[in-house]
């Protein structure tokens, strides 16, 4: 393991002059912001071709099962994982019906992340993706850059369904990664699957820029074919006076309301697609607006009830991983804490109704018991970024969002939901700094008060 | 091991045609299709006990799977009519099961307990002791020797994983420490 910081030969092993050229662009245009921070692709030429091949595998294959009737992969990656990963081998079986094996929590990730490593896997090149997540369990989960670089592949199949092939090259900008926080992790690199076309990733807050104005300038400067982002990334990219416009945002991270969806959509003249991804298994599914559609042909997906048994399709309970992409971090009924219902489409198995964290119930001063995707659900048409919503012991809500939505929209959303006679106090202009704790309630038992 | 039981090479062919039934998981929490109590109840009841012996809660509140699949593969073994011919106490079954499923669980697999030859032998032998017997004509002196040998053998092999396992961890954990956060790879969206 080599401990000198890493060179740009590292971070670009496979670097040419168009490469360099793209750096040097991104890094030295006059409106570039301030990059804090270098990373790099790390792929090498034999990485390259695995990615490639990948890539042809994804666009190939699409998820499918049906209830009942297990994906043909699944027995050996159970025989598998229950022979070479140190957790899974603990269990004392040599084969088994999924069903029958215990469940995996982010805490169990987050105890010890080395128990969950293959021992036939090299460690040689390991990097790391760090997440400290809403759930008090900091992530620390090895990964490779090959894994990594498959990110794409798995973008590119939820642009093709909305008939987008990307074809960014050379001297081109492929992707800009926005955020728009008081601190961000900020560089610049090229992908060399796409011909070495640039990548920036970049901090939308002003003091990360020399000019704010340069924002615009610098971003209509790159064109990139594609931003990806979040909820609030693009809201704050909404407000800039670009005159270019990119074939598609891809957000993630949090949720994204159809009213800001469309409002994003009708801005930017392109898809804005919400992607359902993380850290432990990458991008797992997108939402076409009304369900979302799996990625990941080796990813098999159960849904649990809070005692762990297997519910019925168009049952909401926890959404729960087997397989992946990434051979450093196989998941055997993994639980990733968000909740959606299992259907299937064309023979397609779908989530619906999908909503991160487990449920949290509020009071409607009718006294009936509401499910927060409800909430989600009735703020739909309002173009919102993000929010927070806490109803206090007596019943009374207080209702925290980004901006300045519209006010009696709002009311109008949470007394039509909770009754006209709710007391509710809406705070616009909220400061969020990343991921927060959306819903929760004194009283609900179940939920994390604030 | 101060009686002579059955002949050794009558219980390794018993284990080599384990049932199934007795390698299906164990109930644990909410997992798992088989109680293992309730099979050892069975065995026991099969050895003359008119009640439940109190012992038996330790295995429903086991979290061990290997621990009771190998409580159910040792049901299994001494339910064979050479042994329930002996006529041992209720208690004493349940103790060998008990103390055998133990001692055995940590260094065995209870599939390897069926499917490997030698850990075969290791658990008959072990199960045979638990109750003071040894094979059918051996001597006391062999029979312990031999299981000394069995089972020092296997302790060996899997204190040697188990440093090479510690010695992994160690090292992936180091690899994963050593990396600045985000200063990783490319990806094209973050979570």
């Amino acid at each position: 393991m080599n401990d000198a910081p890493p060179s740009d030969a590292d971070r670009y092993p496979l670097i040419t002059g168009r490469g360099r050229a793209m750096l040097k662009f991104l890094r030295e245009h006059p409106a570039a912001p301030i990059y804090r921070n270098e990373s790099g692709n790390r792929l090498t030429a034999d990485d390259l071709s695995k990615v490639s091949a990948f890539d042809a595998e994804v666009a190939a294959h699409a998820p499918a099962w049906s209830p009942g009737i297990p994906p043909d992969w699944l027995a050996d990656f159970i025989a598998s994982c229950l022979r070479d990963v140190p957790r899974y081998r603990s269990y004392g079986f040599t084969s088994a019906a999924l069903e029958d094996l215990p469940t995996v929590s982010r805490a169990d990730l987050s105890r010890d992340i080395a128990e969950f490593v293959p021992d036939p896997v090299p460690i040689d090149r390991l990097i790391q993706f760090s997440t400290t997540g809403t759930t008090g369990h900091p992530l620390r989960i090895g990964s490779h850059p090959t894994v990594a670089a498959g990110y794409l592949s798995f973008h590119r199949r939820a642009l093709r369904h909305f008939g987008i092939e990307l074809t960014a090259g050379a001297g081109e900008t492929a992707v800009v990664l926005v955020g728009f926080q008081r601190r961000c992790f900020t560089y610049v690199s090229v992908t060399p699957q796409m011909n070495e076309a640039g990548l920036a990733k970049i901090n939308l807050h002003p003091a990360d820029w020399r000019d704010p104005g340069d924002r615009a300038r610098y971003l209509d400067a790159l064109d990139p074919e594609m931003y990806t982002g979040d909820p609030v990334s693009f809201a704050e990219l909404a407000t800039l006076p670009l005159t270019t416009r990119p074939r598609a945002l891809l957000s993630t991270s949090m949720t994204l309301l159809p009213g800001l969806r469309r409002q994003l959509e009708t801005h930017f003249g392109c898809p804005v697609i919400d992607v359902y991804s993380m850290n432990e298994a990458g991008p797992v599914a997108f939402s076409d607006g009304i369900t979302w559609h799996l990625l990941q042909h080796r990813m098999f997906v159960e849904i649990l009830d809070e005692s762990g048994n297997r519910l019925p399709p168009g049952h909401r309970g926890e959404v729960t991983l087997t397989g992946g992409f990434n051979p450093w971090l196989p998941l055997l009924r993994y639980r990733t804490g968000d909740h959606a219902a299992l259907i299937y489409q064309d023979g397609q198995p779908q989530l619906t109704g999908l909503s991160g964290r487990p449920p949290v119930r509020f009071r409607s001063t009718s006294g009936e018991w509401l499910n927060n995707i409800e909430v989600t659900h009735a703020l739909g048409g309002i173009a919102i970024s993000q929010w927070t919503l806490h109803q206090a012991a007596d019943g009374s809500l207080t209702f925290h969002c980004a901006g300045s939505p519209d006010h009696q929209a709002l009311l109008a959303a949470l007394t039509g939901l909770f009754g006209q006679t709710a007391a509710i106090d809406i705070h616009p202009g909220a400061v969020f700094d990343g991921k927060v704790i959306q819903y929760t309630s004194r009283l609900d038992p179940l939920s994390q008060s604030s | 091991m101060t009686a002579e039981g059955p002949p050794l090479e009558l219980l390794l062919h018993r284990l080599a045609e384990t049932p199934p039934d007795f390698l299906t998981a164990p109930v644990i929490g909410n997992t798992g299709a088989v109680h293992t109590a309730a099979v050892v109840n069975d065995l026991l009841r099969m050895h003359g006990a008119p009640d439940i012996e109190n012992g038996i809660a330790e295995l429903t509140n086991s979290q061990d799977a290997n621990r009771l699949r190998l409580a159910l593969v040792l049901s299994w073994l001494l339910a064979d009519e050479t042994i329930l011919a002996l006529h041992r106490p209720p208690g004493e079954v349940l103790a060998a099961v008990l103390t055998g499923s133990a001692e055995l669980g940590g260094f065995v697999q209870a599939r390897n307990a069926v499917d490997n030859g030698e850990r075969r032998e290791e658990v008959v032998r072990t199960t045979l002791e638990k109750l003071s017997l040894r094979p059918l004509g051996e001597n006391e002196s062999f029979a312990r020797d031999r299981l000394t040998t069995l089972s020092t053998a296997e302790r060996t092999r899997v204190l040697a994983a188990s440093r090479e396992a510690e010695a992994r961890a160690r090292a992936i954990r180091e690899a994963l420490a050593k990396k600045a956060a985000e200063e990783s790879a490319d990806k094209w969206s973050r979570e």
